[in-house]
């Protein structure tokens, strides 16, 4: 499903240049949850960048869901995440101006699909992570695991293979972080997704199936998670 | 694009504060815009209006405040070519003394001047009661609006020319819209000078028409050669030439008019791109989202622009509002002017209400397109890793 090889990327601060990832390969095969561990600065977030085709790597080779990433132009690239790629961020990041089901539309409004089917898949999906009954209020109207939530649905809507969580339990109590890790365990299980997700949280250890640990730009180790260990269940 | 309109309305109501007051800056400045542009229209709506080509005007060769003698007047009427010749004598009536003469009053030759501005549309039974009632006086539209006058009306007119004070009754109405003048018999006149002693032979002006204005040229030679080398030699030009230089010294006033349109336009450019550089930079977060998401640059810088637009055109519409009342008011309140004449008409018309909208649609995509870019072009990687 995806496939990094010798990837490095390097960004130009001023007159230094930065290398966040030094010739990084990996292989995650489909419908699996893994998690990218390691430090601050330690090109997690950048590797997930790259794989979700936000971000183009300096060298190496990208290919994910059967296409080779470093060959698409920013159209291709945008029409390739919408695609195939469903995110959901630390801070939510719902428009603030648009209800729970309108969040939720939102990556609908890219497709051919007419009002009425966009409405109704909205809602199944807000049906999924269990807030049907929040789908008309406003982002400032839920708690934060609430909106996590939504913005959950908001990656699963438009059925992409593979959804990419950047700290999502970050900014989480840690009921609603435990509910969140269960809910992206959902999907892989459920619903045969692949879930790539940047995390500091150790509770996310037993959720996932596969950690890859990182540290100053460098893949250093990769071990089951505990969900493997136990046979599939957390 | 359709299917974001409802997320660009959304977001126009975001901040509702700021969009209110960006919409009251927008639409005051086109209200202002559209108000001046009546200006320089009012004049050349006046000349398009009122004067004719086929009409000239006869007046001293050393300026129109030198008089001719009224025995011209004959003289002028057996040229061939020339349907009817009649006079204008300016009288400088004041209705309120101290406020000096606030539209322009003429003793004119009752007999004729129907035959002179036939074109005006003046109701033939007034005409007629002009011509009968010694003390009437027939009004123009603008000054009858300005005072509330009404036909039956009885005015007196002091007058800033001869030592008289002239009352008269309104018998008829100079219909057009742009039309401040007010014509008083000459007769009436000449009655009231002698009465005091004082004779009146003099004339500012005669007008004649003519029966085809491919003759225009030739009756003004003929006329001008008629009194060659007399007492007052004439200078004559028609209608339209003879206002255009009227009205000449209010082409500085145009121009300056003009620049200040466009400095109000380059104002609130400047003004609609600040409050929307800030409203598009208070998002950079989520416009960086919704490219994850799928959006492409185009789709986004498309919905910022048009979320400028819209706000402006919005603005706009409320801004024509406003012309109408203000044009209202400052036509009640202004009507002619001396120092401005058909500046001052403040005529709106449908035309300058859609220039407008067109101005404020046009200042809502200038002000959205550079920050509107600059957003949608920068790299999600890089705004994600600024923001969060």
């Amino acid at each position: 499903m995806i496939d990094l090889r010798s990837v490095s990327r390097i960004y130009r601060r001023g007159a230094d240049e930065v290398h966040a990832l030094e010739r990084v390969s990996l292989h995650i095969p489909a419908a699996r949850f893994v998690a990218l561990m390691g430090p601050s600065g330690s090109g997690k977030s950048t590797l997930l960048n790259i794989l979700a085709g936000l971000d183009r790597p300096s060298d190496g080779e990208v290919v994910v869901a059967g296409q080779r990433l470093n060959d698409l132009d920013e159209d291709e690239l945008a029409a390739f995440r919408a695609r195939h790629v469903g995110f959901v961020f630390q801070f939510f990041n719902l428009i603030p101006v648009l209800s729970a089901l309108e969040n939720v539309e939102l990556p609908l409004l890219l497709t051919h699909l007419g009002k009425a089917e966009r409405r109704e898949r909205a809602a199944t999906a807000l049906r999924i992570v269990g807030l049907a009954e929040r789908a008309g209020h406003s982002p400032g109207q839920l708690s934060g695991g609430e909106q996590q939530r939504v913005a959950i649905a908001r990656a699963l809507v438009s059925d992409p293979e593979i959804i990419v969580a950047d700290e999502p339990t970050g900014d989480l109590d840690a009921k609603n972080a435990e509910d969140t890790l269960a809910l992206l365990r959902t999907l892989k299980q459920e619903f045969g997704k692949t879930v790539v997700m940047v995390t500091h949280d150790p509770r996310a250890e037993k959720y996932v199936d596969l950690v890859h640990h990182l540290d100053k730009g460098v893949l250093f180790e990769t071990r089951e998670g505990g969900a493997a260990a136990a046979g599939g269940q957390p | 694009m359709i299917r974001f309109l409802p997320l660009i309305w959304r977001n126009l109501g975001r901040n509702k504060v700021r969009s209110s007051l960006t919409g009251a800056a927008i639409a005051l400045a086109i209200a202002l815009v559209c108000v001046l542009r009546t200006m320089p229209a009012g004049l050349d709506n006046f000349l398009s209006t009122l004067a004719k080509n086929t009409r000239i005007s006869v007046h001293n060769e050393a300026g129109i405040v030198y008089p001719l003698p009224y025995s011209y007047l004959q003289k002028v009427r057996s040229v061939p070519g020339v349907v009817e010749a009649t006079t204008w004598t300016w009288f400088g009536g004041a209705f309120e003394e101290e406020k000096g003469v606030t539209f322009p009053n003429f003793a004119v030759d009752a007999e004729t001047i129907g035959a002179v501005y036939e074109d005006l549309g003046i109701a033939p039974e007034q005409l007629e009661t002009f011509r009968r009632q010694r003390d009437a006086t027939l009004v123009g539209r603008l000054t009858l609006q300005k005072y509330g006058w009404k036909i039956g009306d009885r005015i007196t007119l002091k007058s800033t020319v001869f030592p008289v004070d002239l009352e008269l009754q309104i018998v008829g109405e100079i219909p057009a819209a742009v039309d401040p003048r007010a014509w008083l018999q000459r007769e009436y006149l000449s009655q009231a000078l002698e009465a005091q002693g004082v004779s009146f032979d003099l004339v500012n002006m005669i007008w004649a028409r003519v029966d085809d204005a491919d003759r225009v040229n030739e009756v003004m030679r003929t006329i001008d050669e008629l009194f060659r080398n007399s007492e007052a030699e004439t200078a004559s030009e028609t209608e339209k030439s003879f206002f255009g230089n009227l009205f000449g010294n209010l082409q500085g006033f145009v121009t300056v008019i003009l620049m200040v349109t466009g400095m109000v336009t380059l104002c609130i450019v400047f003004i609609a791109a600040n409050t929307a550089s800030m409203s598009i930079r208070e998002r950079v977060g989520e416009i960086a989202v919704m490219k994850a998401l799928g959006f492409r640059w185009r789709a986004l810088f498309g919905m910022l622009v048009l979320e400028a637009a819209l706000l402006a055109t919005l603005a706009g519409a409320a801004g024509t509002v406003i012309t109408l009342g203000l044009a209202q008011a400052l036509k009640s309140v202004a009507g002619f002017s001396p120092q401005l004449g058909p500046l001052a008409s403040f005529v709106v018309t449908n035309a300058m209400l859609v220039e407008g909208l067109f101005l404020a649609c046009f200042i809502g995509i200038v002000s959205g397109l550079v920050p509107a870019f600059g957003a949608s072009r920068r790299s999600v990687a890089a705004t994600l890793r600024e923001i969060f």
